[in-house]
């Protein structure tokens, strides 16, 4: 009895022992990765899809063999929008050798721009303040920053707008997140902007802004640019609507009309505003997943893929996380195609190296993705939206601002 | 009485200065001498992943800004619901050394301690000014007027550019006898540091309670009319207490632009003012040690809320709502339970357990 044990055993470990080391030599290299953001807490409305859309798309790559037998582990961690607790993600992240980090907040990319120089370590945020990438060699924006986003929606209404110079008011976060373009912009207006800056509203969390839309029509103002989140943009939009001060199209005399950044816009948007969101201006830099295209068509069928609702899946956020993911997934593949470790220095040399022929076209956004030494911002044309029925739609062609290179 | 004081059971005092000892058995002595033996060699032992060490370093921080908290609040039983803003004052005096010298000036890269100093200084007189209403008010109305002074404080930083308009301001990296302080060796050296000034100022703290002025602060916390009428003055022992509290929030908030190398308005929000205040409670308030379990209790909470609001999220899929709620909810669940079943903290667990040690091994 004890023989025939012993011969069962040997037999297991024979036949288990080629199995577990071919499978060995099989697997390939993980390829890790950080991202912390707030999934929880404030803007957790923007990361919660953010998050997804980054799962989501490294889960495809795992489970459709992109990478060969590479595979991605993205290790996600929620921040709850605190600067405290994203360096310790941070931190957490190194002892796990990441090789590319995924930020998200203004703050916390400011906080930490020192530790990514001493890293060496690539950095993406899903902030896309400006700021963030001055005197750093490690972070990049994934599309035209929030200044060049104000300054392309001035660009835009200053040749849209019929008579004279344009009364505009701003509408931003009391933040650094909202203040950051407003300097920006008012460089562009003595650059030859033909804009007038009537009065910089930094908003609180008022209910109700019946008294600072009637001090904007008394003070003339004809447009308001909004920097800032959807909640307040949607409050707005819903008092303006409700005394009748919203134009009902482009520059309506006597009415104010509505432009937003970024992250003013998308669904959440029409889902918090209702009607009176309709005629709101958009700028971004990525598609909305209401006009087919193949990028649309990829979004939704992750999202489908994963499970996820409507909601996320529909959301710019959604598409922002994906687009993020795809880059990265990109820098793999071609650090890999050149022979050497995936390393974190291979992947801040494939950023840089990611302009002319070598630019990137994920889909998901307008444009294509060009990073360079002096260009930290992958997609540099935006697209204007207009809501139109409840969805947004696009208006004109893709464009780059030209002012954001005459103030610099 | 025994008179081998190993062998004493009990605190046994035949005369006033007896009672007023810093140690009051030789076990203690051994024992404080041994935990401190342990908390210098333990990270020459094991290494830990910078995570942790950034946890551990950012408890320290916050004993030594709850040491303050529990001389306001614990000691001398005022209010403050504006110890973040105290903190913050700290870090931004060494910070505005960084906006006016650039970040690596040799003043802020060699003359570190006098500038955390500083932070404390600065603290300690913002600490005596918004004291001066405590000369007036009492409760519920200095709690406000505190908070008055957090909210100023958050406007003022928020909206000054030389402060960045709130946002971060980064501090180089410090140089020591050794060379400059590598990334690799950050949170250890800050370690080392926050500890010596954390003994150092618990000294401070227990040595004051042995002096009058220590006793004052009691004195106005139990009866202020009282105290006035055996000669002491509350007024003034008030904006003492405030500006004491004012010191070691500052020196807190000097260690704090050092540690993690910037200063940003973010830190030192009300939100944090509660916290300290939780911490204070948590700890055991009016008790030296209550300074020391209150923020790595509280501390250890938030990770492992934060641990479990992530397994959660990875079974639920209404996780977001659910662990966005449940962080709050645990946090203001912890401190209701306290002050309703344990209203003298962490400490006075401590308490018990060293009772029982002492008494052992006799029971009463």
């Amino acid at each position: 009895m004890k023989g025939n044990r012993l011969q069962v055993a040997a037999l297991a470990v024979a036949l288990l022992v080629p199995a577990l080391g071919g499978q060995c030599l099989a697997a390939g290299k993980v390829h890790k990765l950080g991202l912390s953001l707030a999934i929880t807490g404030p803007t957790s409305d923007a990361g919660n899809p953010y998050a997804k859309g980054v799962e989501d798309y490294f889960r495809l790559v795992n489970d459709t063999d992109m990478l060969g037998e590479d595979t991605i582990d993205c290790m996600i961690r929620d921040d709850q929008y605190n600067n405290d607790i994203t360096k310790r993600n941070f931190e957490d992240f190194l002892s796990e050798d990441i090789i590319f980090f995924l930020g998200y907040s203004t703050g916390s990319t400011l906080a930490l721009k020192k530790d990514f120089e001493e890293e060496g370590i690539a950095v993406m945020p899903a902030s896309f303040h400006a700021g963030n990438t001055a005197d750093s060699n490690y972070v990049f924006l994934p599309i035209a920053s929030y200044s060049a986003q104000l300054v392309g929606l001035g660009e835009y209404l200053a040749a849209a707008h019929r008579e004279g110079v344009p009364k505009v008011a701003l509408f931003v976060h009391p933040s650094v997140f909202g203040r950051g373009p407003v300097e920006d912009l008012q460089k562009a207006i003595k650059a030859g902007l033909k804009l007038d800056i009537v009065e910089v509203v930094e908003h609180g969390k008022d209910l109700d802004n019946t008294a600072m839309l009637k001090r904007l029509m008394s003070k003339g103002v004809q447009y308001v640019l909004t920097h800032t989140v959807q909640s307040p943009v949607a409050s707005m939009l819903k008092d303006a609507s409700g005394l009748g001060l919203a134009a009902t199209s482009f520059g309506e005399p006597g009415k104010l009309t509505f432009l937003g950044c970024h992250y003013t816009g998308g669904n959440d948007l029409v889902a918090l505003a209702g009607d009176a969101a309709e005629n709101f201006n958009w700028v971004t830099s990525y598609i909305v997943t209401n006009e087919p295209g193949p990028g649309a068509t990829a979004q939704l069928q992750l999202a489908e893929r994963y499970g996820r609702d409507d909601k996320a899946a529909n959301s710019h956020n959604y598409a922002n996380g994906m687009m993020v993911a795809q880059v990265v997934t990109e820098l793999i593949k071609r650090a890999k195609a050149g022979g050497g470790d995936v390393t974190r220095e291979a992947m801040h040399r494939e950023l840089l190296a990611m302009n002319g022929d070598r630019a990137f076209s994920p889909g998901t956004t307008v444009g294509p993705v060009t990073f360079s030494a002096t260009d930290k911002a992958g997609v540099d044309t935006l697209q204007l939206y207009v809501v139109k029925d409840g969805l947004f739609h696009s208006s004109g062609q893709p464009f780059t601002p030209v002012y954001t290179d005459k103030i610099k | 009485m025994a008179t081998n004081r190993w062998l004493a059971t009990g605190n046994f005092f035949s005369s006033y200065r007896e009672e007023q000892r810093i140690f009051f058995t030789a076990l203690d002595r051994s024992a404080l001498l041994a935990s401190l033996c342990l908390l210098v060699l333990w990270p020459l032992l094991v290494t830990i992943d910078g995570k942790y060490m950034l946890v551990i370093d950012t408890i320290l921080v916050a004993v030594v800004a709850v040491l303050g908290l529990n001389l306001v609040t614990g000691f001398a039983g005022l209010i403050s619901i504006g110890h973040a803003a105290f903190v913050g004052i700290g870090a931004y005096t060494v910070a505005s050394f960084a906006r006016l010298l650039g970040e690596n000036h040799v003043v802020l890269t060699h003359a570190w301690p006098l500038l955390i100093l500083l932070g404390g200084l600065v603290g300690a007189a913002f600490g005596a000014l918004v004291g001066l209403p405590a000369m007036r008010l009492k409760h519920l109305y200095l709690a406000i007027a505190t908070l008055s002074f957090q909210m100023i404080f958050q406007w003022v930083i928020n909206f000054m550019d030389f402060f960045n308009q709130g946002q971060t301001i980064s501090v180089g990296r410090v140089v020591w006898p050794g060379g400059t302080v590598t990334r690799g060796q950050h949170y250890l050296f800050w370690y080392y540091v926050i500890l010596t000034v954390i003994v150092v100022l618990a000294f401070a703290v227990r040595n004051l309670l042995r002096t009058r002025y220590g006793r004052c602060l009691i004195a106005v916390r139990d009866n202020d009319r009282a105290a006035d009428a055996m000669g002491m003055h509350p007024g003034l022992t008030k904006v003492y207490a405030f500006a004491l509290a004012g010191f070691f929030a500052g020196v807190a908030g000097g260690l704090q632009a050092y540690l993690y190398r910037g200063v940003g308005i973010e830190s030192f929000t009300l939100h944090h003012s509660i916290n300290y205040l939780a911490m204070a409670i948590v700890g055991g308030l009016g008790t030296l040690h209550g300074a020391f379990w209150g923020p790595a209790a509280i501390k250890a909470l938030d990770l492992l809320v934060e641990g479990f609001s992530a397994w959660v999220g990875e079974m639920l899929t209404i996780s977001g709502n659910l662990a966005t709620a449940f962080k709050p909810l645990s946090f203001g669940l912890v401190i209701v339970l306290f002050l309703m079943f344990e209203p003298r903290g962490i400490a006075n667990w401590w308490r018990i357990a060293r009772s029982y040690v002492k008494q052992w091994p006799f029971r009463y």
